[in-house]
């Protein structure tokens, strides 16, 4: 099978719909920034007596649930939600990885103990877990990252273990090993490299589900405390305004679609990625 | 090479005289039970970690000190945690689950209902989303980089990007409340007609499809194209080989392992992980029962619910397993 | 796990009462005329609604002009459900728990929508010093297995509460009755350790219904309430069927209702909007508004005595700052909290606990309204102006983290800084309230003036949120159960009022209104002062007419 390492990837130039993507990917991370300097509100001022309010000058957004400016708070969000997001999806996909391929490189026990002990730490019921964080270490943003970064790295174990025992099984991992290059080295030299696409897909992913996970920690107590609130806690704190069609429960909804699919189109066409090599 | 590459899937019989599957499925089997005991007694730890005991969260603000005394007595909660511990063990190990601390109903008929229905809303989720998934993922590899691609690609991100909840309520609202095509409520009466069944699981199913529907599909897709880019297919590719061929036939195989992993783990969130759907639609299945169990410390039902629930994963991550090893025979010999 | 806290939420327990309405006989609107049945004066009144009663006229509701409809299904939804669902009165601790013991059991009385508690399975309810009283029971009854009730099923029923291993939540009430003996099969003796004219108004809280005498499992329902259980399962649904039996001639209207929790406010509404469900109960004052837009759906609005207060412990290091005290209740905004938190379906309170629909409410107390200056004035006093204070909330107090969020608004104007810190709403009841120095409670309401102020400001009293110790305050407390000169007994609760509102640490800014939504074609549907869903009783009063 693949007994050709892929070294030294072809550069190809940004596709347009790569730069698209990215444009937005960096603007949502400017906001993430510069949101709250931009905001004309407090994220907790309560601005109106209408709550639910529809789109105006005044307010550009509306209003959400109490009667607070939904243009601020979205731009407040920001920080919140990628702040958060992103390094608990690095995190996640970054130890996953790295464990999937120490497991797949050094054999069958440690492979055997990561793997299981991996499996016990995804049986863990989710609640239990946030809770017992919550009651041993209390509320902050670092737990929060950290909590979402240890729920979501077995799963991104589970794929990058797989891909790279198949790797290395291949006949160039064992050249290399042959050669009598040590095990970091063919982790990051000859493995990595030929499942970057898979493991870039699996973060994208993760990113996704994190930037919802929050808005459920922070409601264990766990995170985010109020007034400030991720765009996913938006969503939730206002749905009860979503069958008047209130843009306070709409909005945020939409800036979360928009921020996961860019980084997600960003992924999928990152130069050498989605560019197909058909061959012919 | 090549003459691995064009016996396609025949080459892996030849391979080596590897451990017998029955032996791998067996040990791996022996170590789930160690497993599974281990995840009993942290989750058995963690339930005694939250603030608050059974008695308690049963007294609510009714709390007094003597009231507290009195049903803790009546629970054995004076007894060291190891030693109920041990107690619902032993229990367990005759297959006696224990009852409720809270309304000491056995705990068997407590699950076994909820387990059913459970189990029916996986499956039918599984059967509608894991073949479509998996035909998107594979003709997004096909044609790969082509605006068909692009389109999937990015309906399929935005399918996970919705909130659970926004999109049952949103469908309630459509469906249910405003066509009333649709209940809102998904309790299925005992004797329920097939169109009754098929209405009542329309939108749970929905949602249910749209959460894990974007992992299946795009893990797919990229472990697909990440094998069609190494050099072996490449050369394949050279010789002429068909793309729809040489996907099915050259690059599938090799991606069965993270593939299947892809989709265990997107169906193990199918028993413990919907309890927001079990709440929006008020439908009565375990993940809900758990919460339930957990506010109230009810030990043996959170335990129950834990232990089905991982045995549910295991089972799923050992199929996943031995797919990756069936399409990988060498992995064998390791 | 995402609606975890959600579940809980509603799950606070204690001596919630209700009172309910005996549907009201034909002479009925004389008899409620009479105050609570807590004077020796007004003892008269219930022995005679005692006799009309059993003289089996309690068919047609006074207030209501078209004649109830026998037959068809109900179907509601109530806002808890858990495995903890229960079918024992002791154990009852949430809205699931208090309807269901009303559709299977009845109470020796129970309360009309004045507050009134009425002979239900008692005949008559008499006593001459208040401390020893004498029960007479209604003759003829059944259970629903058939055997007849009698002074030893009232014995177990009421004795059974004081013993420890019950772990009964109305342990502290039933401790006041010294001694239960029956006198003969249809007479009961009790003895209260010392006076309290209010003893039928207690005998008429929920979990003082009557179940069988011996009863081990309370899961089958046995009681000789309107309806029998059909199916029962705790955290899913009940069945109730109609008692053909039933002793109240005429009733139940209802063939059967099913009852369920369904936790999410959202999908209770959207279920009762889809025909799903009749009754919607508990639904959030947001929600009114997609009701209301909706055709042929209504909201019952019960003006109750519930509260969500602010607590600062007044033995806490700064928080209990007198000063600070006084601060946070004038920077109370109570018409926002009102309009925005519960979008007017709540009414002005005045930081203490006795609702405008209580017959003690003092209306001559002066209201207390949102002041910036004496807010910043005391604050400064207790040097605490520039300090930073942490805030506890959690969806369990009802409307608490939006309050909270308004507190921390209105203290930013004056340049005042609070941190909220919002905890998980499991396990709120048990580790943070009571715990937290400076968090939100939230009380429903209470039967009796008096009970609610011996739970929770006597002095000694365990869930006495702020640690509110006040000598006059215990005494006026003691000497209020014992008299029977009403305009007295008005007098020394009024003075209570002024004393909690002075002096406690106990910042309410409101009380809220229970929200039901219900379907047009649920009939002689009306509220109660002091619970939702008619006080729970629902069950045997309502009809369905299309």
């Amino acid at each position: 099978m693949s007994d050709e390492p892929i070294r030294g990837r072809r550069r190809a130039p940004l596709s347009p719909v790569a730069l698209a993507a990215g444009a937005v990917v960096v603007a949502c991370f400017a906001l993430a920034v510069f949101g709250p300097a931009l905001a004309l509100h407090g994220e907790g001022a309560i601005v109106s007596r209408h709550i639910f309010a529809p789109m105006s000058a005044a307010f550009p957004l509306g209003t959400d649930y109490l009667g607070r400016d939904m243009l601020s708070r979205v731009l407040y969000g920001a920080r919140f939600t990628i702040g958060v997001a992103l390094p608990a999806a690095l995190l996640a996909s970054g130890a996953g990885t790295m464990l999937g391929m120490l497991a797949a490189v050094r054999g069958r026990t440690l492979d055997a103990a990561l793997s299981r002990t991996m499996d016990t730490l995804i049986s863990l019921p989710t609640l239990i877990f946030s809770l017992v964080v919550v009651a041993a270490l209390g509320s902050s943003i670092t737990v929060l990252v950290l909590t979402a970064a240890v729920i979501y790295t077995p799963g991104s174990y589970r794929i990058a273990r797989s891909i790279a025992v198949d790797l290395s099984a291949t006949d160039f991992v064992k050249a290399a090993r042959a050669r009598g290059e040590g095990g970091l080295a063919i982790m990051l030299g000859e493995i990595l490299p030929n499942m970057v696409m898979p493991v870039l897909t699996d973060f994208g992913l993760r990113f996704v589900f994190i930037v919802l996970l929050l808005s459920s920690l922070s409601f264990l107590g766990l995170g985010i405390q109020p007034p400030y609130s991720d765009w996913g806690g938006m969503v939730r704190e206002n749905i009860e305004g979503l069958s008047a069609g209130a843009p306070a429960v709409i909005v945020p909804a939409v800036a979360i679609a928009i921020l996961t699919i860019s980084v997600n189109l960003l992924i999928d066409n990152l130069p050498g990625r989605g560019s197909p090599r058909r061959g012919e | 090479m090549a003459e691995a590459i064009a016996a396609g899937g025949e080459r892996r019989r030849r391979i080596g005289a590897p451990p017998p599957l029955a032996a791998l499925i067996a040990r791996r089997i022996a170590i789930s039970l160690l497993l599974l005991l281990a995840v009993s007694v942290l989750v058995f730890a963690g339930t005694e970690m939250l603030p608050g005991d059974v008695a308690q969260m049963i007294l609510g603000q009714g709390a007094t000190p003597q009231a507290l005394a009195g049903l803790r007595a009546a629970l054995h909660l004076n007894e060291p945690a190891w030693l109920r511990y041990l107690h619902w063990l032993w229990g367990l190990l005759h297959g006696n689950a224990g009852h409720s601390l809270v309304n000491g109903m056995s705990v068997a008929t407590l699950v076994g209902r909820r387990l059913i229905n459970s189990l029916r809303l996986a499956l039918f989720t599984t059967v509608v989303t894991v073949p479509l998934a998996l035909l998107v993922g594979i003709t997004a590899a096909i044609w790969r980089g082509t605006t068909y691609d692009r389109v999937v690609n990015m309906l399929t991100i935005a399918t996970v990007s919705v909130p659970e909840f926004l999109f049952a309520t949103l469908a309630v609202l459509i469906f249910a409340v405003r066509l009333r095509w649709l209940p809102a409520l998904s309790l299925v009466m005992r004797g329920a007609s097939f169109l009754e069944l098929l209405r009542a699981y329309a939108l749970p199913v929905a949602t249910l499809s749209l959460a894990i529907f974007a992992q299946m599909a795009r893990m797919t897709r990229a472990a697909l194209v990440n094998i069609l880019s190494s050099s072996y297919v490449e050369m394949a590719a050279l010789k002429g080989v068909r793309p729809i061929r040489l996907v099915l036939r050259h690059a599938l195989p090799n991606a069965l392992g993270p593939v299947a992993n892809a989709v265990a783990l997107s169906l193990s969130f199918l028993l413990g992980g919907v309890v927001i759907v079990e709440t929006v639609f008020s439908y009565p299945g375990l993940a809900k029962l758990m919460v339930d169990a957990v506010s109230t410390r009810d030990m043996p039902l959170v335990q129950a619910c834990a232990m089905i629930f991982c045995t549910a994963y295991l089972l799923l991550v050992l199929v996943a397993d031995v797919i990756a090893l069936l399409a990988n025979p060498r992995l064998r010999h390791r | 796990m995402t609606d975890a806290a959600g579940v809980a939420a509603k799950q606070q327990t204690g001596l919630t009462m209700s009172d309910d309405i005996l549907p009201t006989l034909p002479g009925g609107a004389a008899l409620s005329g009479d105050l609570p049945v807590t004077s020796r004066r007004s003892l008269l009144g219930m022995a005679m609604a005692g006799g009309l009663v059993s003289a089996g006229s309690l068919v047609l509701p006074a207030e209501a002009a078209p004649a109830p409809k026998r037959g068809g299904k109900l179907v509601v939804a109530g806002y808890a459900s858990s495995t903890k669902d229960t079918l024992d009165p002791a154990h009852a601790s949430n809205s699931t728990d208090y309807s269901r013991l009303f559709m299977f059991y009845n109470g020796l009385t129970v309360f009309d929508r004045h507050l009134n508690a009425l002979p239900d399975l008692a005949q008559s309810v008499e006593t001459t010093d208040a401390k020893n009283w004498v029960i007479k029971l209604r003759k003829g009854i059944t259970f629903h297995d058939g055997s007849p009730f009698t002074s030893a099923d009232v014995v177990f029923s009421l004795a059974r509460h004081k013993d420890p291993a019950t772990s009964s939540v109305v342990r502290p009430i039933a401790t006041q009755m010294q001694e239960i003996k029956a006198a003969g099969p249809h007479e009961v003796h009790i003895t209260l350790t010392g006076p309290n004219s209010e003893l039928p108004s207690l005998l008429a809280i929920y979990q003082m219904v009557i179940v069988k005498d011996g009863t081990k499992d309370f899961s089958k329902g046995i009681g000789t309430g309107p309806f029998m259980v059909k199916e029962f399962s705790p955290g899913v649904r009940s069945i109730a069927v109609r008692n053909p039996h039933y002793f109240h001639h005429g009733k139940p209207y209802l063939d059967e209702v099913t009852f369920f929790g369904i936790t999410n406010n959202a999908a209770r509404v959207n279920a009762l909007l889809s025909g799903d469900i009749d009754i919607a109960s508990g639904i959030t004052p947001l929600a009114t508004r997609q009701i209301k837009a909706a055709k042929g759906f209504e909201v019952l609005n019960t003006a109750a005595g519930n509260y969500t207060d602010l607590i600062m412990h007044l033995d806490a290091p700064t928080i209990g700052n007198p000063d600070f005290v006084l601060a946070m209740k004038y920077l109370q905004d109570r018409e926002r909290i009102r309009d925005s938190v519960f979008l007017g379906y709540a009414t002005v309170g005045n930081d203490q606990p006795v609702a405008p629909s209580n017959p003690y409410y003092d209306a001559s107390l002066p209201q207390r309204a949102l002041d910036l200056e004496k807010a910043k004035f005391h604050l400064k006093k207790a040097g605490m102006l520039s300090s930073k204070v942490r805030l506890v909330s959690s969806v369990a107090a009802t409307g608490s983290p939006d309050m909270a969020v308004i507190l921390q608004d209105t203290a930013r104007k004056i340049g005042f800084d609070i941190q909220i810190d919002r905890v998980p709403a499991n396990g709120y009841w048990s580790n943070y309230w009571l715990k937290a120095p400076f968090a939100y409670g939230n009380i429903n309401p209470r039967p009796t003036a008096n009970i609610l102020l011996t739970l929770f400001f006597q002095s000694t009293a365990p869930w006495n949120e702020s640690h509110f110790k006040n000598p006059t305050f215990d005494k006026l407390l003691v000497a209020a159960r014992a008299e029977t000169d009403l305009a007295k007994r008005k007098q020394m609760y009024a003075e209570m009022q002024k004393l909690i509102r002075d002096d406690a640490g106990i910042g309410i800014p409101v009380f809220i209104s229970d929200l039901d939504a219900y379907s047009t074609r649920v009939k002689g549907f009306y509220p109660i002062p002091t619970g939702d869903l008619m006080g729970f009783n629902f069950a045997q009063n309502v009809w369905v007419d299309g």
